[in-house]
């Protein structure tokens, strides 16, 4: 009698599957990246205010766009190496090591100098809001308090994934949504005008401007790689969720932005913007809705702009340690505690970092908008937006050798298209940063900045050449990340790669 | 430190000498005091996958080649718990991977390994009431039991200080305890066991390649595990 063959059990699929992160727990990780609220909040009244275009909610979703198209090139290429999530390592297979660690020394900077930054728009609005309670407080005395909270949370590597995050994003959307709604129907001269959605002014040379200050906007979406390893299905879920999660981002920062020239009508928003700054919107929701609702936005906002202090501080520190893992900083900075997992060097550099940039900006009595939040993540947006490119050039560098499995219009087509529309964009950025800055005609700030991100790579170049020279196979493990395919060490080196918590000296060669 | 008289202990021991893999990585990776890991849960669980798996490649069950298991021999072992681990690898041909195994078995190593432990006598359960939930740690409980856990370390420094040849096992041991960041916790002082460092990488380069792989295997997929951060 034939028996009917059972189908085996996947015992390991099933209970490897139980722990797997899904779609939707990577879009949160991905939108809570990206922090709308802190975006809608923070930066587009500062956006509309700063360049005074209506083009603002047209912006966020050209650059949603623009990133989604970068997504597909980009997480078809993370499929293939080591998942550190950093622009860098992705640069060094597609372009080469020496492209790679200036790549590295542009990002350092680049993600230091933006979370900075959110210090300066942290004490700026909670210093607000505290003197309306009647407590007069610098905004200095509250970005330090933010600044110890986040210096002992990221030494305990306390991260705010999982539940706490997620409770907390569905209470921003939702508050953004409710603000949204409210603005909407409560239009200027009492019809609804979708003006600002209009492309025509995106065809003028405040495009480059806006596209960068709304990609400033997004960083932070590329963490999802990150949970590759995590995924359910690796092939599939890291890709959906990074669309998902772009996507969502850019549909909430558009139609609030959109919200907000609708209830001022789209000629007065600039001067409203201005006028108000980070209160612009609950300025514009405050008259039609209950008080509870306009303080739990406030404090929502607050909660936000911390674990985005958190989110940047831990990615910040995390580059260090894989930098310092790879032999490109010194070896200190790749150990890690054991129990916790904390890269401790790079967590304790970045708080002091900041420490000492919140206080030259305080000595020197600069207004923390201006100069502390705008200017410094817009140079950090900067900074994101070379790496950016470079990893769309090193997509198309990466698949041109060997197609890898990926169908066409994911390794060549897409990149290929995102590489130009991003080269567009820089191209924009680099020759208005001195009206990003603000800056007069005549300030060095016109072009400081972009030379001094060259020179930083240049370093970076150099340094890269010099272990090449010098040590060669360190040299030769950069990119390769915590893993390593076994079958590459083969033929490169006998010696036994860095280990993560080793101290000095175990491993028999000098430092 | 008192000389064990208790027989399974004294066999301990005498296993210490080249005792049991994962045996002796869970007593070197856990506190004796508290019964706590001392790294991040995860990463102790892929070590103790790790010195599971190197148990039956030592065994000549199981061969490690490009990144996959291979099972060599299909003859139960004498431990119950290799032969269980054994049993899952023969009965589940589609995964062959090493990491998807170390992922798999890592889930739960470290309560298996402490059943183990526990059926030798060398710890105890022990049912510590939280807030959410009750947890059981395998502990060492007495004079003995907790000397015989602290003895696996410094039986790993002593070899390594003197600098003699080691058996494959303890190879192996050593390789795991670097690769998931071990290191600082048994050679502990800088001074006293200044020479060990220069044995530690000859220790792991002469291993053969397919404990080697599973060395290099375990310290990435900790890499990966410790960069995320999730509990």
């Amino acid at each position: 009698m034939a028996r009917k063959e059972l189908a085996e059990p996947d015992i390991v699929g099933q209970a490897l599957a139980k722990n797997r992160l899904g779609v939707p727990s990577v879009v949160f990780f991905g939108v809570a990246g990206a922090a709308p609220l802190t975006v809608i909040i923070g930066a587009i009244s500062a956006i509309y205010a700063i360049i005074g275009s209506t083009a603002v909610p047209i912006a966020y979703l050209v650059v949603a766009g623009i990133l989604s198209l970068f997504t597909i090139g980009f997480v078809a290429m993370s499929r293939h190496i080591v998942n550190s999530g950093a622009f860098y390592s992705y640069i060094s297979h597609g372009l080469g090591r020496v492209i790679g660690v200036g790549a590295a020394f542009v990002a350092l900077p680049a993600y230091s100098l933006m979370q900075v930054g959110l210090f300066g728009l942290f004490g700026s609005a909670a210093s607000g809001i505290l003197s309306q309670f009647g407590f007069k407080t610098p905004w200095y005395a509250c970005a330090i308090a933010a600044w110890l909270i986040v210096a002992v949370l990221g030494l305990l590597w306390v991260d705010l994934s999982g539940r706490v995050l997620a409770i907390l994003l569905v209470a921003e959307i939702s508050i953004v949504l409710i603000y949204d709604l409210v603005m909407v129907s409560h239009p200027a001269n009492g019809h609804v005008s979708f003006a600002t959605f209009s492309p025509a002014p995106l065809l003028t040379p405040v495009v480059g401007s806006l596209l960068v200050l709304a990609i400033a906007g997004f960083v932070g979406f590329e963490a999802t790689v990150v949970l590759s390893e995590e995924a359910k299905d690796p092939k599939r879920t890291i890709a959906r969720a990074t669309h998902w999660a772009v996507g969502l981002a850019g549909l909430l920062c558009a139609t609030s932005a959109w919200a907000m020239s609708v209830t001022t009508g789209p000629d007065q928003i600039a001067q409203v913007a201005n006028a108000h700054r980070t209160d612009l919107v609950f300025f514009l929701v405050g008259p039609h809705l209950p008080v509870a609702l306009v303080d739990i936005g406030y404090v929502l906002f607050l909660t936000s702009v911390f674990a985005a202090l958190l989110a940047f501080h831990a990615a910040v520190a995390r580059y260090q340690f894989a930098l310092g893992r790879e032999g490109v900083l010194p070896g200190a900075w790749g150990r890690t505690h054991p129990r916790t997992g904390a890269p401790l060097l790079g967590s304790v550099t970045q708080s002091v970092l900041a420490f000492g940039v919140l206080s030259a900006y305080a000595a020197a009595h600069a207004e923390p908008l201006v100069y502390v939040f705008a200017w410094l993540t817009t140079i950090g947006g900067l900074g994101v937006l070379i790496l950016m490119w470079a990893t769309s050039a090193a997509v198309i560098g990466f698949f041109a050798k060997h197609r890898r499995g990926e169908n066409v219009w994911r390794a060549y087509l897409a990149p290929l298209l995102a590489f130009l529309l991003l080269s567009v964009v820089l191209a924009a950025t680099l020759i208005g940063f001195g009206e990003l800055l603000q800056v007069s005609g005549s300030s060095p700030f016109q072009w400081l900045i972009p030379v001094l991100y060259l020179a930083v790579a240049g370093i970076g170049f150099v340094w890269a050449l010099i272990m090449r020279a010098a040590r060669p196979e360190v040299y030769a493990a950069i990119g390769r990340g915590a893993d390593g395919r076994v079958s590459i060490l083969g033929d490169d080196t006998q010696v036994i790669r860095p280990l993560h918590a080793d101290p000095v000296g175990a491993r028999g060669y000098p430092y | 430190m008192t000389s064990c008289t208790d027989s399974d202990l004294q066999s301990l021991c005498l296993r210490g000498v080249g005792g049991v893999l994962a045996d002796q990585y869970y007593l070197i990776a856990h506190e004796d005091r508290t019964g706590r890991s001392r790294l991040h849960p995860r990463a102790t669980g892929l070590g103790l996958a790790a010195a599971l798996i190197g148990e039956l490649i030592l065994e000549g069950r199981v061969g490690v080649a490009d990144g996959d298991l291979i099972i060599l021999d299909r003859h139960p072992p004498t431990d119950a718990l290799a032969h269980d681990i054994l049993d899952l690898l023969v009965a589940q041909p589609r995964h062959r991977d090493v990491r998807t195994w170390l992922a798999f078995l890592s889930q739960d190593a470290a309560l298996r390994v402490g059943e183990r432990l526990m059926r030798l006598g060398a710890v105890e359960p022990v049912t510590r009431r939280r807030m959410l939930s009750t947890q059981t740690l395998y502990m060492p409980n007495s004079a003995e039991q907790r000397n015989a856990a602290a003895w696996a370390p410094a039986r790993l420094a002593n070899l390594l200080v003197r600098g003699v040849e080691m058996n494959v096992s303890d190879r192996v041991l050593v390789g795991l305890i670097a690769a998931t960041g071990l290191t600082r916790h048994v050679l502990y002082d800088f001074e006293m066991h200044r020479h060990a460092f220069q044995s530690l990488p000859n220790a792991v380069d002469s291993l053969p390649g397919d404990l080697r792989e599973l060395v290099e295997y375990t310290e990435a997929s900790v890499g990966s595990v410790l960069t995320v951060g999730r509990r």
